[in-house]
């Protein structure tokens, strides 16, 4: 370094600090954002509910008066002594000068310094009414693409105030990544590359969170883009983001895999031997579209989508009078849901009727929203606002009860204004004892702001002003929910249909839609809300353009390329059958039935919900064999009740548990196969069909054909294969 | 005939209904309600924790878990507190609404009324006579000439930004004379003229502790540096000469105080530890382990038997100051004691709560013989909800029992011996923190937070 540059260097350091402080620091503009920027009112310190050895600030800042005062008015003098500015417990904290279980945070020369000692010096003044608030921060670059190993680059922050000036906070913001093995981001937000793959990395400041895409791609890969044919909208947005991404799709699956999985995804069942003969026995070219509107318009296909909605409303049936959920409520709710799918009702139309409802558990059954979403003896406004808003909008509001949510827009206004819509439920004894009566009382206060016990009336989320108050304000948050143009409610059931289809969201978990947890691919993300908003809600017309879209007929073996991925549909996710989905598989399969407790004979798992004696507090799966697959025990409105790991107590389910023995030694499958006088080839071939919807490989065949040897009238080595054959992952998962 | 008897019916419809004649009693009043709302579990037939409040006997006794109430003292009745907690959960009546506002209230009126069991019983609280009498004061004038200090040596002071709040302060018992904490010193200054007569310097830090000895002639001012050092100084008031220092803590001490005999200083911190100290060989006697949290008040009774002490959770304790032994735990405040001050009698302490709270303690048993729930009610600004700092800062008594008491509601109180309020004075620019009365009881002195002492002279008295 020169001279020359040692003395401009100098020169803009006296210039950047007397801007600086032309005028002394605001409290809120200025100083809070260094306890932001240091780490100071995070959650594991000083911003944690309780505080840190004896000291509490808001977390984030979301209560700058509260935090003014501890600072400078709690302790009188010592915090913040304005007569020996530097003597302020609070600067020799934070900058290591005496003990601190925190460590050091800033230096005494650093800007962080700096502001905080000149706003003491100055007096520690409040600041006046009507501060200029950040709007709105803005991350720079948007996007960020890297080759492997490429050298890092700046990101800028920019916050606009409410006074309409910007300003630059790189310096003031905190940065994270959403994956540090693609990329990685450091406290002046400068990103570096990593692995191969897409990311996002995060600015936060202030209330806001805001997200850049990062791409990071091979060195020199020169793959050359295999130009597969789009069937519809579905095929070109995945394929634009392969493009991007260098991936290459797998090839289409063949129609046995297609067969099984579309019956499997869409009827809840693997297809019978007959209907799987007949599939592959039809030569229209467009047999797998013919498939598809066959199986969309059956009965089957209306179970599994009740099936799934009473999961997500958290749907049980009990006998416990003060939570409103009996058997005969919960049966009045189940059998709505069954004709609104059927009749195929409009999504939006079918959950507004749910929100507004009100009446008898018995005879309504939509009212019982208000008693399934939350298990209680009594109505919680606050626990139902957070589950609803989860299960409609994909978005957990609850951060927002004791602090402004750290990593999404929504704030503590947003949160009270939200519950405040159903402050005014409440439920009273009917006529029986089984029967709850569900009303909105309108004399009810709003909600209360925690901060300062202000109500806050009913708005909706992201709202400017709140709803009018007149009449029952459920109206206005349905007909918002419902609105073609809501923000949230197309996005949210669009990302939960296509999660159905293949195992992930394009947002993971579909529960948790927040600005820090991005969708994979966002266009087709916006594509199918369009579309499902377009179609009039019309739950059938989305779900046939994913099943015809080539996307979710690609078969599971990857290329050189997609190995690695996961996120971008490149190819089919393998996918353990949903714990209902197996049970019925495995009855189908074995042409022998299963019963269960409190149900009629001939009730299917699909049409299956729990249902006890007892109450329905509790999480509870109902039938064992649901409980060990992992079904929804509706403990809580997450997606996550629903399990589809492996573990060892399902493999040892199947392996020795009645389920499968059972019905393969006591069915009549393998003697009725034995009786009709069939080769062992046509045996092994019809149990391979029934099982797994496809004919045995020639490795298959001589193997079992092996195993078989001279005993061909023998149903024992036939169940046995059969046994083995249920018990297999394959069996287990649809590919 | 009708309207009559429906008015007849309404009379005995509502028992309930306390009129001013009759004091409110178990048999008229609070029976009624018992049975309404807690018989079916705590009555006749079922007595659910071993409770039983459909008798007078059965809710004197109390259940399994103690007495369920407490004569004379709400606050510390088990039943009180059930009905009133603001835990659905945790409320009586289970699944119930709270009782309504005015039976809470009904009921609030017959512990502290002290249990009647009908109109005409007596009232179970103990009789308290904590009337102020001169006589029986500690108080003795020294001999000769009250101290007053002299020519004081000249201190160079740091240059400082802005005043020091007012964090300590006190007025000699003798001298028109009061001491006020600043930046690395105290100023001495005549409460007559408001003239400064001198400057002790403190380099120790900030002095968050400042009391005159019981004969005027000694200062003790305690403080630091915070997380760094601390320490407590004795000063001869005449000649600014420093008599001991005492103690060498690791952060500022907070709070501390001399006994009257003048062999003992005690001192507290963050460190939750009350240390008490010889004067004259400045070692360590004992410590007070007992607290929870910082320590932030700590006062010898004028008598020298007594060493009351409290926390920032609101703990308070009485001590034996020879041995450390403890007398009693006072049990009320939910929220820090910045400040506590003895009569001059010895039997009445005084604690002032962030959470509000201003108590008389009668010290013999440890009752809180007056309770002042909002002392300093704040005016609450149009559009602001929620709950307003009503904190008690500052409290002192004068050498006749009145009470002077700072708040968070920026305005300084008088009381009377028996707790009634006469005076108050609003310092509109800062927040009053410490208060005092001069020695002839005719001035009142406040330091605030803007670090600007305020005087108001009491007409009428001698």
């Amino acid at each position: 370094m020169n001279r020359n540059t040692i003395i401009l260097l100098i020169a803009f350091l006296v210039t950047a600090s007397t801007d600086l402080f032309a005028e002394a620091p605001s409290f809120r503009r200025d100083v809070m954002p260094v306890f932001f920027r240091a780490g100071c009112n995070s959650g594991t310190c000083h911003g944690s509910a309780r505080g840190k050895d004896g000291f509490m600030l808001s977390l984030f800042g979301y209560d700058a008066k509260g935090d003014y005062f501890r600072l400078t008015q709690e302790l009188i003098g010592r915090r913040v002594n304005v007569a020996a500015p530097g003597e302020s417990l609070m600067l020799k904290k934070a900058s290591g000068q005496v003990p601190h279980t925190g460590g050091k945070r800033f230096d005494v020369e650093s800007p962080y310094y700096q502001t905080l000692l000149k706003w003491v010096e100055a007096g520690a003044p409040d600041d006046p009414m009507n501060v200029p608030e950040p709007v709105e921060i803005k991350l720079e670059p948007d996007r960020l693409l890297f080759d492997v190993g490429a050298v890092a680059k700046p990101t800028v922050v920019t916050a606009r105030y409410s006074d309409g000036t910007t300003r630059d906070v790189t310096k003031l913001a905190l940065f994270n990544t959403n994956n540090p093995d693609t990329a990685t981001v450091n406290a002046d937000g400068v990103v570096t590359p990593g692995k191969r793959g897409d990311t996002f990395v995060f600015a936060r400041f202030n209330r806001f969170t805001i997200g850049s895409e990062v791409i990071v791609l091979p060195k020199d890969s020169a793959i050359q883009w295999s130009n597969p044919p789009a069937n519809n909208y579905i095929d070109e947005l995945v394929y634009d983001r392969l493009q991007k991404l260098h991936l290459l799709p797998s090839a289409l699956c063949d129609d046995e895999t297609f067969v099984r999985r579309v019956y499997l995804d869409l009827a809840g069942v693997p297809p019978t031997v007959e209907q799987y003969r007949s599939f592959m026995s039809d030569a229209n070219p467009k047999k797998r579209e013919v498939l598809v509107d066959q199986l969309i318009a059956s009965d089957e296909f209306a179970q599994v989508w009740t099936a799934l909605w009473a999961e997500s409303v958290r749907l049980m049936g009990g006998g416990y009078a003060p939570t409103g959920t009996d058997v005969k409520a919960a049966e009045a709710y189940y059998q709505w849901i069954h004709e609104q799918i059927k009749s195929n009702r409009p999504f939006n139309e079918f959950v507004a009727e749910q929100v507004t409802a009100t009446g008898s558990n018995l005879t309504n059954g939509p009212a019982n929203l208000y008693t399934m979403l939350v298990h209680n003896t009594r109505f919680t406004p606050k626990e139902f606002a957070a589950n609803f808003s989860q299960l409609t909008m994909g978005i957990q509001i609850q951060c927002a009860e004791c602090h402004n949510h750290p990593f999404d827009r929504w704030t503590m206004n947003d949160y009270y204004g939200f519950v405040s819509f159903f402050t005014g439920m409440k439920r009273k004894l009917g006529a029986e004892p089984r029967e709850m009566y569900i009303f909105n009382d309108r004399s009810m206060q709003p909600a209360k702001h925690l901060v300062d016990d202000r109500p806050v009336p009913a708005t909706v989320l992201g709202g400017e002003a709140a709803v009018p108050e007149m009449g029952d304000k459920r109206k206005a948050l349905a007909e918002w929910l419902a609105a073609p143009d809501n923000p949230h409610f197309a996005r949210n059931f669009s990302n939960r249909i296509w999660a159905h289809f293949f195992g992930r969201g394009l947002v993971e978990p579909v529960d948790d839609m927040r600005i820090s947890n991005p969708p994979t691919n966002k266009p087709l993300l916006d594509a199918l809300a369009k579309r499902f908003a377009d179609s009039k809600f019309n739950l059938r017309a989305l779900v046939r353009d994913i099943c015809t879209s080539r996307v979710y007929q690609l078969a599971s073996q990857p290329n050189e390329t997609n190995a690695g991925d996961t996120r971008q549909f490149s190819r089919s996710r393998l996918r353990r059958l949903r714990a209902d989905v197996l049970l019925d598989a495995i009855v189908v399969a074995t042409s022998s039935e299963r019963g269960f407790s409190y149900f009629p004979r001939g009730t299917k798992a699909i049409q299956y919900y729990p249902r006890t004696p007892g109450d329905t507090e509790g999480p509870n799966a109902g039938d064992p064999f649901f409980a060990t697959f992992g079904r929804s025990r509706r403990g809580s409105i997450c997606v996550c009740e629903t399990r589809t790991e492996s573990n060892l107590s399902q493999a040892l389910h199947l392996l020795v548990g009645d389920t499968i023995d059972g019905r393969v030694g006591g069915g009549q499958v393998v003697p009725k196969l034995v009786a009709a006088g069939k080769s062992p080839d046509e045996i092994v071939e019809e149990l391979f069909v029934r099982t797994l919807s496809r004919k045995p490989t020639s490795e298959e065949r001589t193997a079992m054909r092996e195993l078989i040897g001279d005993n061909v009238k023998d149903r024992k080595v036939y169940e046995d294969i059969f046994g083995s054959l249920l018990q297999s992952t394959e069996f287990g998962f649809n590919h | 005939m009708k309207p009559i008897i429906a008015i007849a019916i309404s009379c005995l419809a509502s028992p309930a209904f306390a009129d001013e004649k009759t004091p409110v009693n178990y048999n008229d009043h609070i029976k009624p309600i018992f049975r309404q709302h807690c018989a079916k579990c705590h009555g006749d037939d079922q007595q659910k924790a071993g409770l039983n409040l459909q008798s007078f006997e059965g809710a004197i006794k109390g259940g399994s878990g103690g007495k369920a109430v407490v004569a004379g003292r709400a606050s510390a009745s088990l039943l009180y507190q059930a009905i009133t907690n603001t835990d659905a959960e945790a409320r009586m009546p289970p699944n119930q609404p709270p009782l309504p506002e005015a039976q809470v209230k009904l009921i609030l009126a017959w512990i502290n009324d002290g249990l009647r069991e009908s109109a005409t019983s007596k009232s179970l609280a103990a009789i308290r006579d904590l009337t102020f009498k001169p006589t029986a004061s500690a108080m003795v004038k020294p001999d000769g000439p009250p101290p007053m200090p002299g020519k004081l040596p000249t201190v160079t002071l740091p240059p400082v930004n802005h005043k020091l709040p007012i964090v300590a302060m006190d007025a000699s018992p003798w001298a028109p004379l009061v001491a006020v904490a600043g930046q690395e010193h105290v100023r001495l200054i005549d409460i007559q003229t408001k003239k400064e007569l001198g400057v002790l310097p403190f380099p120790e830090g900030v002095p968050h502790v400042i009391r005159f000895s019981r004969d005027g002639a000694v200062l003790l001012v305690a403080g630091g540096k915070p997380v760094q050092s601390g320490k407590a100084v004795l000063f001869d008031v005449r000649s600014g000469k420093r008599l001991a220092e005492i103690g060498d803590e690791l952060d500022a001490v907070l709070a501390a105080d001399l006994s009257p005999d003048q062999q003992l200083v005690a001192i507290g911190g963050s460190g939750k530890i009350v240390k008490v100290y010889g004067t004259s060989d400045g070692l360590l006697k004992y410590k007070l382990t007992r607290h929870t949290d910082w320590i932030t008040a700590i006062g010898f009774s004028p008598d020298g038997n007594r060493l009351a002490t409290a926390d920032r959770s609101g703990g308070l304790h009485l001590w034996e100051p020879k041995t450390g032994g403890i007398l009693l735990t006072l049990a009320e405040h939910k929220a820090s004691i910045p400040s506590l001050h003895w009569r001059n009698d010895s039997r009445v302490l005084a604690t002032a709560g962030e959470d509000g709270l201003l108590i008389w303690w009668d010290v013999v048993d440890g009752w809180p013989a007056i309770s002042k729930p909002n002392a300093h009610p704040p005016k609450r600004p149009e559009g602001v909800y929620g709950r307003l700092r009503n904190g008690v800062l500052g409290v002192s008594f004068d050498g006749n029992g009145n009470l002077l008491t700072a708040g968070r509601d920026r305005v300084v109180r008088l009381w009377t011996a028996d707790g009634q309020t006469t005076k108050s004075f609003e310092v509109s620019e800062a927040i009053p923190v410490t208060s005092r009365i001069s020695h002839d009881g005719r001035t009142l002195i406040c330091g605030d937070s803007l670090g600007e002492l305020h005087f108001w002279t009491l007409p009428g008295t001698p």
